[in-house]
């Protein structure tokens, strides 16, 4: 009889602290796996939510100071505005990541998280997470916190995870399991040695799966300044992002021909070597993109916006430097033989040094000139000047034209003409 | 045959189509290799730099949203683009400001204090330099 009542009390309570903390309801995650900032898949952040509205402003990243600060998409905006604003002008001074978190704590109900490879990572305002630390021994361990200020100090590998449940989310009440799972899951790939942006992928893929906080969002690599950008954050206001667990692409595993979804329903092998397609989810996707690999060259485009040049010159700077190595003459000819096979099209030839090449980051700038008005291949070197050519060319259409209704009024003119000379 | 064509006639006309296939294919020679600047050199490129927390992209829409943007051209001290001409001082102008207006994706947050914009007129490439500042941004309280 008593235990039946202590139920139901306790029941009321756990409905009545749902209700309480039903703002700002979104997945935020740090990772960092090597605080010595070396490692350039050391420190990863991400977030995605069941609501609306998952613009970049809420995995916001710095490319110079090498931090992150993640936040909600819903609720009230203009408080977390200024939150998000007041920890961003605290980074930028220096602070760490525990002073700019508790700038949150000023205002009601919103929550900051923020982190960054070498200054740690904390949480503060409104939250229910966990702080994961991995020592170097390998002894993991997560300690749940809610509210207030939780922090990952600077120098520790770790990880803070906030989630809690959207209302209307359909998997309501599984954020308490799939919060301690996914923390402890983090904890044994962090010991186990993985980079920190497969350990997000290997995170947001759970939590998507599990709490039904699947919407993006996005994430960012910290210590390389790579961002998924708008890849699965909403395209209008008041909407949601991309799934993070459902198809995002397919790719053929030999050549790496790729389609994006949802076209790519209708592939099921690749069109050039008829290999059977690979699916790429959204959270592999993620990880994908953030992840920087030994082999992978970083490569920027500039000088055109055209549609598909950066693609075709990546994977052009891609094997050019596969098989000769960090050379700008031989990117430069692999680059202009695209052009001359119709390839790459709308750019004109580059030279050697329009390219620039810093072998020590992997990075490779390409500078292009763009072709005026549309045309597609550049202009052909004629010894004959193209003015020349147009008159005669004109001229020659012009007689091919007379011949032609000369011969058509053959019979006629013919007969006008003798008739004149007799 | 149906019709009867003589055979000179016929020699006739094989010489006209020729003539005018030749004189089509010298017409289009000739404008393949003409380099097209004729017209005013084309926007080929935006080249953002400074920026740190908003992203390079936000910045290039705003841009483009003001001229500066694939299929516009510059002619003289005219900035020409799909749909009006303006005057090339005023062009830049309108980027520099802007720019200058860009946000945090899905914010009203704008941190761009200062913004420089340069024009090379021989290849068309617009670079901005931006500055952020957000130790003097202004939240607007009043909006929700």
């Amino acid at each position: 009889m008593n235990r039946n009542k202590l139920q139901k009390i306790l029941v009321l309570l756990v409905t009545l602290a749902l209700l309480i903390n039903t703002s700002a309801a979104t997945c935020n995650i740090v990772i960092i796996t090597d605080p010595t900032g070396k490692d350039p898949n050391g420190a990863a952040a991400g977030s995605m939510s069941f609501a609306t509205n998952m613009f970049q402003s809420t995995f916001i990243m710095s490319k110079e100071n090498h931090f992150a600060v993640l936040s909600g998409g819903e609720g009230n905006s203009t408080p977390r505005l200024a939150a998000i604003v007041e920890t961003i002008k605290r980074l930028n001074n220096g602070a760490t990541a525990s002073e700019a978190a508790s700038a949150a704590s000023s205002y009601s109900g919103i929550r900051v998280m923020t982190g960054g490879p070498t200054i740690g990572a904390a949480v503060g305002g409104s939250f229910d997470a966990y702080v994961v630390t991995v020592d170097n021994n390998g002894t993991i361990t997560a300690t749940p916190v809610s509210g207030g200020l939780a922090t990952l100090p600077a120098g520790q590998k770790g990880a803070i995870i906030h989630l809690r449940n959207t209302h209307g989310n359909p998997q309501y009440g599984t954020a308490e399991t799939v919060r301690q799972e996914t923390a402890v899951m983090i904890g044994k790939m962090i010991r186990d040695g993985y980079p920190s942006t497969e350990i997000l992928g290997a995170a947001m893929e759970k939590v998507a799966k599990e709490s039904g906080e699947k919407y993006g969002g996005g994430g960012d690599n910290l210590v390389s300044s790579l961002t998924t950008g708008d890849m699965f954050t909403p395209s209008k206001m008041n909407t949601t992002g991309y799934p993070m667990d459902e198809e995002y692409s397919k790719e053929c595993p030999t050549c790496g021909w790729s389609v994006a979804y949802p076209a790519a329903e209708n592939y099921q092998t690749c069109p050039y070597d008829g290999t059977a397609l690979k699916t790429i989810y959204a959270y592999d996707a993620l990880a994908d993109k953030l992840t920087v690999t030994s082999n992978s060259t970083l490569v920027s485009v500039y000088g055109t916006d055209a549609a598909g040049v950066y693609e075709t010159t990546e994977e052009l700077v891609d094997y050019s430097v596969k098989k000769n190595g960090y050379n700008s003459t031989a990117i430069a000819t692999t680059i202009n033989n695209a052009i001359n096979n119709g390839n790459l099209v709308g750019v004109n030839y580059v030279e050697p040094k329009d390219i620039n090449v810093v072998e020590s980051t992997r990075a490779v700038g390409v500078y292009y000139k763009a072709l005026p008005e549309g045309r597609t291949s550049p202009s052909w070197e004629l010894p004959i000047s193209s003015s020349v050519l147009d008159i005669v060319g004109s001229i020659q259409t012009a007689i091919g034209l007379i011949l032609i209704i000369l011969v058509l009024f053959r019979s006629s003119l013919i007969n006008s003409f003798l008739k004149r000379r007799r | 045959m149906f019709i009867k064509v003589r055979r000179d006639t016929l020699i006739i006309l094989m010489l006209a189509f020729i003539l005018i296939t030749s004189g089509r294919l010298m017409s289009y020679m000739s404008y393949a290799s003409s380099n097209g600047t004729e017209n005013g050199v084309a926007i080929s490129g935006v080249i953002v730099k400074g920026n740190d927390i908003v992203p390079t992209e936000s910045i290039k829409t705003n841009i483009a949203n003001v001229g500066f943007r694939s299929g516009s051209y510059i002619q003289g001290d005219t900035l020409i683009t799909s749909k009006r001409k303006v005057p090339l001082n005023e062009a830049l102008e309108n980027a520099r400001q802007a720019a200058m207006l860009s946000t945090l994706p899905g914010t009203t947050v704008a941190p761009i204090k200062a913004v420089d914009v340069k024009l090379d007129k021989n290849t068309g490439i617009l670079t901005v330099n931006v500055v952020e500042d957000f130790s003097t941004v202004q939240v607007n309280q009043t909006s929700g």
